[in-house]
């Protein structure tokens, strides 16, 4: 029982993935900075942001349901949470079962429907925008994405992310085998989380806000939190279903591994950010219908095929 | 959809400045728009006819800070014109000089501005980092960043010397490098130009109706250009080119303001060789005899027009300007049917608002 | 500025009107011509028919000192050179044509003149206030005699 709880709020979930959000959130803006000739913030920036919305006024336009409002994002950041449980940090897990894969897509997805619902209850007009803008955006990047995702599980024939794991360790690392599909999962990671180029949900200038416009205080605080561990989550997904590599003997090493994976993965999103210039609407859905989810498919197809 | 009206303004992300606007939206499409202005309306117009003719130089350079010295320039050449004074050479290309660089330092704050509209947050700081380059060449020689006071009735308040070459040589290198590094993104970016082109085209016919000149008329194939079409000196003697595009689209828009820095950094080179000696001010008597007088100049956004009346006193009796902002205002609306919501802060950031011109 | 081509407009211009107009030529730097102001709407169709699309810069009304029972409006154009059309309008009760269905440009211009000075533009389906702030009562804040005689 103590085990249970130990795992649930120290490590792997609850108090070490806020940290490691916080510090993902610290080399992201790091990065983006060094890439704009700026300095960027100091180390403790993002906890201070976090410390600060908590002791912030937390309001809601009238007609607002305050109750639903503070639920969606404590919803989100639970989801979240419980995800990161069953993902396997330097080889690690407590908890693992055949299937879980699939549990953990389905609870990645839970922060977007929340925030789309979120979109709607807060009565602003940039909300609403922001929330439908959202839900089109799921609907153009989730397929390629699971597509891609199931990549590696047809190799490993396993459903279990720890089951892929300890097949790549015999097969080699998956993104070898299928370099297309991780550069889909990116595409759909960085669209799940809406970050630049596919913050179209939240672009400042077109829906101020998007869904959190009108949200402020410590449910804003709670949002962050929540999307920032989506993002280490997401991240965690990714490591071990395409790189691999972290299920060794000494833990020193793999822990090691995994840091080092986990930088190059934030790196790779940090210049994505950098580079790439906001896609429109229209733009994005022609994109992951005409172009990402046939890659995806012939992708799924190579690997069926090289699996026989 | 049903049709809702979002709107934008006085206090938005997108605006600089407060403005107000109305936009009716069917889902991601939008119908149109009406505009609302006067929210930093100080009423320039009226206070000059209180103020003296040394004042009234500082009262309108208070107009607008992006562009705040075509005003005073534009002003003094009025008040001059009216003199019958003849500005020394020196003092000319010195103020020829301060209006390149004004035109440079807005024309790539305006760029970071559409660079972060569009996303693309990298160009928009380094495009802000640039312009302190610019900006510290102005600072040097004038010793202000944004409102300069440098102009003054009969000449410039400023002068070079020996010392000032260098610094001033070695930013411009620098900004030149830049700038084509950043044409040679503007150019190819696929982003950006999927943003950007064939988003609210204006026709020539368009532009004429309503008065339009500057970077947003050139975009559209209008050649005119007020340094080159109604010279006041040195523009007579510097020869430039005038940038048009055909198209008339947002990435027209784009690239006509990114050649104009070039062309500005050419001329800004032209003129530090061609700096004739000499003195750089007159004494000008108080007193301005009657006569009226129309000076037609080109800001960074377009055509500035000034139209001045004395009735012999030391105090303007009638001062009309009119900014471009204005003008291009009027053509908004115009813009905004038969776009996309997400196509809202291009068309915005073409225009190139300067609602502090606009109300005056 | 351009001599020749002013001279062409001020004939066009006489003939549609009917009789000789008075050239202005107190501006520095422009040309200029008063018309009455009930042709206002020929004259500028006509300036607008001749340039294939005429640029107006601006319209700009002031009262002149000794003559305030009069309200003059300068149309501004420029095109190839600049010139400008001056009408002047009774004080009391000063209306114009608007020309808004040939230059629809000309909106705000329009719309400055009529609440900085009062002047009703008929033609037009409204006129809203462009630069005073919504709950202004004082009037046309150039137009009072008090206000200009300080």
């Amino acid at each position: 029982m103590f085990e249970a709880l130990f795992y649930l709020l120290i490590f792997p979930g609850g108090f070490f993935l806020v940290l490691v959000g916080l510090g993902f959130e610290w080399l992201d803006r790091k990065l983006l900075a060094l890439f704009q000739r700026r300095v960027g913030p100091p180390w403790y920036q993002p906890l201070a942001d976090l410390i600060k919305l908590f002791s912030k006024e937390d309001l809601l336009p009238k007609g607002g349901n305050e109750l639903v409002a503070t639920l969606l994002p404590l919803i989100s950041l639970c989801a979240v949470l419980v995800a990161g449980l069953y993902v396997p940090i330097a080889g690690f897990t407590p908890y693992s079962f055949e299937g879980d894969l699939i549990v953990i897509l389905f609870l990645m997805s839970v922060p977007t429907l929340a925030y789309y619902l979120a979109g709607i209850i807060s009565i602003g007009i940039y909300s609403i925008l922001g929330g439908g803008r959202s839900l089109l955006q799921y609907f153009s990047y989730e397929v390629p994405f699971l597509i891609a995702l199931s990549g590696p599980a047809v190799l490993a024939r396993s459903w279990s992310i720890e089951g892929i794991l300890t097949a790549q360790f015999t097969l080699g690392s998956f993104v070898l085998f299928q370099p297309l599909g991780f550069i889909l999962a990116l595409v759909g990671l960085i669209g799940k989380l809406k970050r630049d180029p596919l913050d179209i949900p939240s672009a400042k200038s077109e829906v101020v806000g998007g869904s959190l416009t009108e949200f402020s205080g410590g449910k804003l605080g709670f949002w962050h939190l929540a999307m920032n561990i989506q993002a280490v989550v997401g991240i965690f997904l990714i490591i071990n279903l395409f790189l691999g590599w972290t299920k060794l003997a000494n833990p020193f090493v793999a822990i090691l591994v995994f840091f080092l994976e986990f930088l190059v993965i934030v790196g790779m999103l940090s210049s994505a950010s950098a580079i790439f210039a906001r896609l429109r609407i229209d733009q994005l859905a022609g994109l992951g219908w005409r172009i990402l989810v046939p890659l995806s498919l012939a992708q799924i197809l190579f690997v069926i095929l090289m699996g026989v | 959809m049903s049709k809702i009206s979002i709107p934008i303004g006085p206090q938005h992300p997108l605006l600089k400045e407060p403005l107000s606007m109305k936009i009716d939206i069917s889902g991601e499409k939008v119908l149109g728009g009406s505009l609302r202005l006067g929210y930093v309306h100080r009423g320039i117009e009226r206070l000059a006819q209180k103020r003296n003719y040394v004042q009234t130089i500082h009262l309108v350079e208070r107009v607008c800070g992006i562009c705040s010295h075509i005003h005073t320039t534009t002003f003094c050449q009025a008040v001059e014109s009216l003199l019958k004074l003849e500005v020394p050479p020196r003092a000319q290309y010195l103020r020829a000089l301060m209006c390149e660089l004004e035109r440079i330092h807005s024309h790539l704050l305006w760029l970071g501005i559409l660079a972060k509209h569009v996303g693309l947050d990298t160009i928009f700081m380094h495009t802000w980092h640039d312009r302190e380059l610019a900006l510290d060449v102005m600072e040097e020689i004038t010793g202000g960043r944004v409102l300069h006071g440098a102009n003054q009735i009969g000449g410039v308040r400023f002068d070079l010397d020996e010392s000032h070459f260098p610094m001033i040589y070695a930013n411009l290198e620098k900004l030149r490098s830049q700038i084509s590094g950043l044409l040679d993104i503007l150019e190819n970016e696929p982003a950006l130009i999927a943003r950007t082109k064939g988003v609210a085209p204006v026709s020539q016919k368009t532009i004429r109706q309503y008065g339009v000149a500057g970077p947003v008329a050139r975009a559209s194939g209008v050649d005119v250009d007020m340094r080159r079409d109604n010279p006041l000196p040195p523009y007579d003697q510097l020869k430039f080119s005038v940038v048009t595009m055909p198209d008339g689209d947002a990435w027209a828009r784009t690239i006509v303001r990114a050649e104009e820095i070039r062309e500005s950094l050419n001329l800004c080179e032209m003129i530090l060789e061609d700096l004739p000696d000499g003195e750089v001010s007159k004494r000008a008597p108080r007193n301005v005899p009657e006569g009226e007088v129309i000076i037609r100049s080109e800001a960074p956004r377009g055509e500035l027009f000034y139209y001045l009346r004395s009735d012999g006193t030391d105090q303007p009796a009638r001062l009309k300007i009119r900014t471009p902002t204005l003008a291009a205002l009027c053509l908004l609306p115009v813009q905004m049917s038969d776009i996309q919501v997400a196509d809202i802060p291009v068309v915005l950031a073409g225009v190139d608002l300067c609602v502090a011109c606009a109300d005056r | 500025m351009d001599k020749v081509n002013f001279e062409v407009l001020r004939e066009q211009i006489d003939s549609l009107v009917g009789s000789k107009c008075e050239v202005y030529d107190a501006i520095g730097n422009d040309d200029a011509l008063i018309i009455p102001s009930e042709r206002l709407m020929d004259v500028v169709a006509l300036i607008d028919q001749i340039f294939d699309g005429a640029h107006l810069t601006t319209i700009t009304a002031q009262q002149r000192a000794g003559q305030h029972n009069l309200i003059e409006l300068m149309y501004h154009f420029y095109q190839k050179f600049a010139f400008t059309i001056i009408v002047r309008l009774p004080a009391e009760a000063p209306s114009i044509a608007s020309i808004l269905s040939i230059l629809p440009g000309a909106d705000f211009y329009e719309r400055e003149v009529a609440e900085m000075f009062g002047v009703k533009f008929t033609g037009r389906t409204e006129t809203p206030p462009l630069l005073l702030p919504d709950d202004w009562d004082q009037g046309p804040p150039f137009i009072r005699k008090e206000v200009i005689d300080e």
